[in-house]
């Protein structure tokens, strides 16, 4: 670490050729809400604007690839290819967000006059999930959660004359503000007991000197407050109904893939590095039982809980929380295979949801309902996108032969081996994910089996770039299911982190 | 004792004292003080004016509009402060980069502006009409307020 004032501008200076994909999307940001003032025509230009931004910055992602793994900033950023796997995922959810905005109606000329801000704020939420994934110091993670966490408020209630939506925000807001402070103050407690904010520091300081215990316990439990708020895993999920529910659609498919995988990033990051599982023989806190009680509550939970929802956001609510306990499976292994099959889920994860969220969009302009109920005879009337909605949904529950079947094969392979707490976790898990298949084919059941109450077979088919994005999604979700080598060994070797120097 | 106080230890002394001095100022005032209440001893004190209604009232929205542009300002001096202790070592990548900084700001500023956020637009006040006679509702709380229109550009 340099001490004197040239050495840390030379080092800044550096920095910055590491820091292209961000700048990029700041760049991107300005450029948006520039337009936003000068346009009068925004509804086409911006997300087109947006999209080939992200498209630019994931170029400069991509050139990162064979950047050697460094800590930045006076080791407050690092890159790695970790890092470069998930920024592609914030770009893709990002893109898929962008253009799934397009086309709903929520957010559509009648409700929404300034839909500029709205994109801006989007760039700025991928902008925070890329610093989230890269943070190496306590204090980055918590700036950078911040900005992720304040964009979603925003978009949560940008249907401002709703009620449900403004709620929704502001549920959101408090339970973040609480989250975010018991993590502060785990953060603070860790610096008391390790001196260091750098969380390859404080793995060095807890595996050379000896530390409290139970302060540690603690501190991690707070610190992972702030992680299962993002998450949305089980005893810190109060938020995820009402704010899946309350919030625009395209928004709650953005919360619920992005927030997620931004959360797991860093929580994978914070767990692996700074308090790793086998320092040198002793642990230091064993946060593997906890984390294995977290996931165990937030699956049977979450899909017990989906089966009397009724409301489809809401149900998908419960799901997404109950995805989050299959994703903390992959992160209590501890070992590479198991961060792999979580990184290959969260790709998985984001096709799918973004697929089913995207349909319900489509079924809602039509419909103007969220409902189950009102799903009735849509089989019939909507082929395409119920047979799209189909496809997400078994993707979801995990059969073959789609791509949520591969990552659930993963993560639970991943936990073969290990002795019989992971096996009886799997067993868990592998029988929650049949009762998920109860809620979510209710909606496949009403959409063919069941007649509307009105009797209407008239077709209302969405326009043909909503079927081709609906198509490209459901492609890609049985693609992937059935091609998933390129995707597996993409998570492989983007294992690697950035280990102890 | 012979031990040396910690730097937390400093800092939790330093709080104790504050809390003591606190609660022991009180408490012996409490004790020693006579006892001689009225109303106009009792009423809330505002800088020598006559305190009027409840201070549970709703402020317009737009003060925090401002005070939120004051807050980004504010900062920017914080941010720029120590910048300018340096300025003089660093040179012209210093300046580049208070450039930028200075920049996006700016065209905060400018969205603002343009946006409409920092135009004090007087609301119409809705001030309830006196009923006529008696258990007669006033008209204006039987209309449904209407929304005010967005101030956008």
């Amino acid at each position: 670490m340099p001490n004197n004032l040239p050495e840390i501008i030379e080092q800044v200076k550096l920095s910055l050729g590491a820091f292209v994909p961000e700048i990029s999307l700041s760049a991107l940001f300005l450029l948006v809400i520039t337009l936003d003032m000068v346009l009068n025509e925004k509804r086409v230009v911006i997300p087109m604007v947006s999209l080939v931004g992200f498209v630019i910055t994931g170029f400069f992602t991509w050139q990162q690839l064979d950047m050697p793994n460094q800590e930045y900033f006076l080791r407050m950023h690092v890159v790695d290819p970790f890092a470069v796997f998930f920024k592609f995922l914030f770009l893709g959810a990002g893109a898929l967000a962008v253009l799934i905005t397009m086309d709903s109606e929520e957010l559509g000329e009648k409700n929404v006059a300034n839909i500029g801000e709205y994109y801006a704020v989007l760039i700025a939420m991928v902008l925070g999930m890329f610093l989230m994934a890269s943070a190496s110091d306590m204090l980055m993670m918590f700036l950078a959660l911040e900005l992720v966490s304040i964009s979603s408020y925003i978009l949560t209630g940008y249907l401002k004359h709703q009620i449900k939506s403004s709620e929704a925000s502001l549920k959101y807001i408090i339970y973040g503000a609480v989250s975010s402070g018991l993590m502060v103050y785990g953060m603070s407690l860790i610096y008391g007991l390790t001196g260091q904010t750098n969380i390859y520091e404080i793995a060095k300081f807890i595996s050379a000197n000896e530390v409290d215990e139970v302060t540690l316990t603690l501190a991690a439990l707070l610190v992972m407050g702030g992680f299962g708020y993002k998450i949305g895993a089980v005893p810190f999920h109060f938020w995820s109904p009402d704010v899946y529910e309350g919030a625009p659609t395209p928004v709650t498919a953005f919360l619920s893939v992005g927030s997620k995988a931004a959360g797991f990033a860093m929580l994978i990051r914070f767990f692996k590095v700074a308090i790793p599982a086998e320092p040198t023989g002793e642990l230091a806190f064993d946060w593997v039982n906890f984390f294995a009680l977290i996931a165990l509550v937030s699956m049977l939970l979450g899909n017990f809980a989906a089966i009397w929802q009724s409301n489809v956001k809401r149900m998908l609510a419960y799901s997404s929380i109950a995805h989050a306990g299959y994703l903390l499976l992959g992160v209590l292994v501890a070992d590479d295979l198991g961060t792999q099959a979580v990184m290959f889920y969260l790709a998985a994860y984001t096709v799918m949801t973004v697929g089913a969220f995207y349909v319900v969009i489509l079924i809602a302009n039509k419909i103007g309902s969220d409902d189950v109920n009102d799903y009735r005879g849509l089989g019939k009337r909507m082929p395409l996108t119920a047979a799209a909605l189909t496809v997400f949904l078994v993707s979801l529950t995990g059969l073959p032969p789609t791509v949520g079947f591969i990552g659930k094969y993963m993560i639970f392979t991943a936990l073969l081996g290990k002795g019989t707490v992971f096996l009886t976790l799997a067993i868990i898990g592998v029988l929650t994910s049949a009762v998920s298949l109860y809620y979510y084919f209710k909606i496949p059941l009403n959409m063919y089996l069941r007649e509307s109450e009105d009797g209407a077979e008239t077709p209302m088919e969405s326009s043909a770039f909503a079927n081709a994005l609906a198509a490209f999604l459901m492609i890609l979700t049985i693609g992937f299911g059935l091609f998933f080598t390129p995707l597996a060994n993409f998570a492989k070797n983007s294992v690697i982190m950035l280990v102890m120097n | 004792m012979g031990q040396e106080i910690s730097e937390f230890g400093k800092v939790f002394l330093f709080l104790a004292v504050g809390v003591i001095f606190v609660v022991l100022g009180f408490v012996t005032s409490r004790l020693i003080r006579p006892h001689r209440p009225y109303t106009e001893k009792l009423t809330t004190y505002e800088c020598g004016e006559e305190p009027k209604g409840s201070a549970w009232v709703q402020f317009n929205i737009r003060f925090y509009v401002v005070a939120l542009i004051f807050i980004i300002f504010d900062v920017e001096v914080l941010f720029l402060y120590p910048w300018a202790t340096i300025f003089k070592q660093v040179g012209g990548y210093a300046l580049a980069v208070a450039l930028v900084f200075l920049g996006v700001l700016t065209l905060g500023l400018i969205y603002e502006w343009k946006k409409g956020y920092i135009n004090w637009v007087v609301p119409t006040p809705n001030i309830p009409k006196m009923p006529t006679k008696k258990f007669e509702k006033p008209k204006s709380l039987e209309k449904p307020k209407v929304a005010e229109p967005e101030t956008t550009a």
